[in-house]
């Protein structure tokens, strides 16, 4: 328990990082877009965006995550004891059965009827609930700043090709002012009347001056179309990374929202259907037969305890025919588990590895989230 | 998963023979409009209506007492406010089309209710409701800011109307007393000196059973020969609670249940007990069912809202005589035995003294299923909705 809460409040620590992360970054494209605006310049702005850090939190942020999903089975193993405890006696059961079989009988018969897991699906659904709100907080973080810097990016593609055009007009209009300069100066070289020379000679400088206004222009103009595009591919790589961290907090959503779903049915028919077997046959035969039932109920509840075995395993099957939907759960899950697989091999290996040195496993965690 | 069926009889056929393929490989079904969400809660708050109509009649006809009339019609107000509650959970899931947001899953098979995760998924957010209240934004708030963005934005304000759907969710879930997953036991003295003679006591109780996904209400007559009375009695009250929650599923017979309380409490006697299953719920729209209520309903379509059925099934257990069991060394108790006819196999099957079971329908599937007249279906007793929701009753 209080593993799975100091669990809890360091990944929310990590997702609160990881949304400031975020946040910064997307803040740092848009401040580079108002300055823009201004007229300064911005490339300094792009250079420090930097996407690795991020990547490297929401990375460590996680694998984490992944760690507390798969945490979830360890919570879940106290289903296996329940249901091993139906089956078999306890150590004072046994003790017990040493002097009166029947006693130690009705004692476990008794423990199978108080025997519950309502409590701990209850628990197991709030746990998994708390873990899905963290993910969707997540996940709403990142597609409100993917629509931001998508609708900052949009804009900036219309400034881009304003300013491809207006560098293109400023070649054509340098293109077209090559000619005249040369016509002016051919003009010049066989002009002999000094005061036309002098006219022609300031219509010259005139164009010159032009000339060069336009060709400055133009490397302002191209400086400011490389810088948009540079802002572009970043605003574009960023938009790809929160597109693919949303796609990992899905994946991780889906397989906690299908792994509890199918806990949830899975638990509960097996407690049941224990339940059920251990005791509908001894009471029947015990009311049919009235008042001199102990031997016939004790032959009854042996005869049950040796075939619970066999009996467990047929109503395994049985199961199979009914619970057609566990079936189907289970396929979602294969398929939820594969897609989990694919994006967390690492914390999966780790976690078959030790699964029970869940500290170590989650510094090891750490370290191989911070270097990746 | 089905889509709504056409209407058109031969695209009906059709659409009937895939989901039968279907049905076999998924037994729930995701509501995935919001139409369809609507019209189920709506169908539901309707038979719900009814239900308690047919409780006070079965009151009058003497089927029930007062005081399991009473018990009954808290429950059921209890399962109208679960499915208010759900339905404000349900409202603006399909709109906002977020993976986050889950949409409803109903049992399409002999259950037609939602499914027992769906409960216990409220049950926890009902755990929780104070503090989603906390962190969420007030209703006058929401519909303000939902003001602004229809005069800033132009568009319909989805996510708004999600919140404040979850915000009227969550104010439901901390005010009403809901029908949860499980209600624990509570008893009500019915007769008995306040000395040590027994005592009687009617103990109630109710359960969303997990397996068949259909709320049961359960009830059971004391005699308590212990010492101090039981609902103040520390020792055995929890143990008695629990005891009765954890025997509480449908695949248990009332006898199991009964002779089970009896071993474990050597005080306490049950006489008497009843369960009553409210449902399955049974409409052409929502749910798939076999036999001869599936051609009733299938010909009763076509207004909305009157073709459904919903089966109430009363199961009761009578204790006639009672016996002495040797509990140890000297010691020995009293233990019940219940009428069952063993001479007759279904009622020994059974494991009740007697299961009356019925059937709440509305006029026009009444009126289809007496023209139809099938033998299964013939003995029960029919509760009629008619016009203005007056209930009648047919044998």
């Amino acid at each position: 328990m209080s593993n799975f809460a100091s669990q809890i409040e360091n990944s929310k620590k990590e997702v609160a990082e990881a949304q400031a992360k975020i946040a910064e970054l997307s803040g740092k494209i848009e401040t580079a877009r108002t300055k823009m605006e201004a007229g300064s310049d911005i490339s300094i702005d792009i250079e420090n965006a930097s996407l690795d850090d991020v990547h490297a939190h929401a990375e460590l942020m996680n694998s984490n995550i992944a760690d507390l999903i798969l945490g979830l089975d360890d919570v879940t193993s106290g289903f296996s004891k329940e249901f091993d405890g139906m089956r078999s006696k306890t150590g004072w059961e046994s003790f017990v059965g040493i002097f009166s079989k029947k006693r130690a009988e009705s004692m476990r018969q008794e423990r199978v009827r108080m025997a519950s897991i309502d409590d701990k699906l209850q628990d197991l659904i709030g746990k998994s609930n708390v873990i899905t709100k963290l993910l969707t907080d997540q996940l709403d973080t990142l597609q409100t700043h993917k629509e931001r810097v998508e609708t900052n990016l949009t804009q900036t593609l219309v400034d881009r090709e304003a300013a491809v055009h207006a560098l293109e007009s400023l070649k054509a209009e340098l293109l077209a002012m090559d000619p005249q300069i040369i016509e002016l100066e051919n003009q010049i070289s066989v002009e002999t009347n000094a005061g036309k020379r002098a006219k022609l000679e300031s219509a010259l400088a005139d164009l010159n001056g032009k000339y060069n206004e336009a060709a400055q222009m133009e490397q302002v103009k191209l400086a400011e179309s490389q810088t948009l595009e540079r802002y572009i591919e970043k605003g574009k790589s960023w938009v790809d990374s929160l597109q693919n961290q949303a796609a990992t907090q899905m994946v991780l959503i889906n397989k906690l929202k299908t792994d509890t779903k199918q806990r949830v049915v899975l638990y509960d028919a097996l407690t049941k259907s224990l339940k059920t077997a251990q005791q509908q046959d001894v009471a029947h035969r015990i009311n049919e037969i009235g008042i001199e039932t102990d031997q016939e109920a004790q032959a009854a509840m042996s005869a049950i305890g040796v075939a619970t075995n066999s009996r467990m395993a047929e109503m395994m099957e049985s199961h199979e025919d009914h619970m057609v939907y566990a079936r189907k759960v289970l396929e979602e899950k294969a398929k939820a588990d594969e897609r989990f697989a694919r994006r967390f091999e690492k914390i999966i290996e780790m976690h078959d590895a030790n699964a029970y040195g869940r500290d170590e496993l989650g510094s090891t965690g750490n370290a191989d989230g911070a270097g990746a | 998963m089905t889509k709504p069926r056409s209407n058109s009889k031969k695209g009906q056929s059709k659409a009937e023979q895939v989901s039968a393929s279907e049905m076999l490989a998924f037994d729930h079904k995701v509501l995935e409009d919001a139409q369809a969400t609507r019209r189920y809660f709506g169908k539901f708050e309707r038979i719900i209506d009814h239900l308690k109509q047919v409780t006070k009649l079965s009151k009058k006809e003497g089927l029930i007492t007062t005081a399991e009339a009473k018990i009954l019609l808290t429950y059921l107000l209890g399962l109208s406010y679960t499915f208010t509650a759900l339905s404000y959970k349900f409202l603006m899931a399909n709109r906002v089309g977020d993976q986050a947001s889950s949409l409803l899953s109903i049992d399409k098979t002999d259950s037609g209710f939602p499914i027992y995760g769906e409960i216990l998924h409220m049950a926890a957010d009902a755990s929780q409701a104070e503090k989603h209240l906390k962190s969420l934004p007030s209703q006058k708030r929401l519909k303000q800011d939902m003001v602004n963005h229809i005069l800033t934005e132009q568009s319909i304000p989805t996510k708004l109307q999600y919140a404040l759907s979850q915000r009227i969710y969550y104010e439901y879930l901390s005010k009403s007393t809901l029908f949860l997953p499980g209600n624990d036991p509570q008893g009500i003295w019915i007769s008995g000196k306040k000395n040590r003679d027994s005592r009687s006591y009617l103990i109630h109780w109710a359960k969303y059973d997990s397996q068949t996904n259909v709320p049961a209400i359960y009830m059971m007559e004391l005699e308590d020969t212990g010492r101090k009375a039981l609902p103040r009695d520390e020792r055995r009250w929890p143990r008695v609670q629990s005891h009765l929650m954890a025997q509480s599923m449908s695949s248990l017979k009332l006898l199991t249940i009964a002779r089970g309380f009896d071993r474990d409490f050597d005080d306490l006697h049950p006489k008497f007990m009843r369960r009553f299953n409210i449902g399955p719920m049974y409409s052409h729209k929502f749910t798939e069912q076999r036999g001869p209520l599936r051609d009733v309903l299938a010909d009763a379509k076509g207004e909305a809202g009157l073709d459904w059925a919903l089966s109430w099934t009363v199961e009761s257990l009578v204790s006639e005589d009672t016996t002495q069991e040797k509990t140890g060394m000297f010691s020995s108790s009293q233990r019940e035995l219940y009428r069952i006819d063993t001479l007759d196999s279904k009622a020994a099957e059974d494991g009740a003294t007697e299961i009356a079971r019925s059937l709440i329908l509305p006029h026009r599937a009444f009126q289809v299923l007496e023209e139809k007249n099938p033998t299964g279906l013939r003995d029960i007793r029919k509760y009629v909705v008619g016009k203005n929701a007056k209930i009648l009753s047919y044998k």
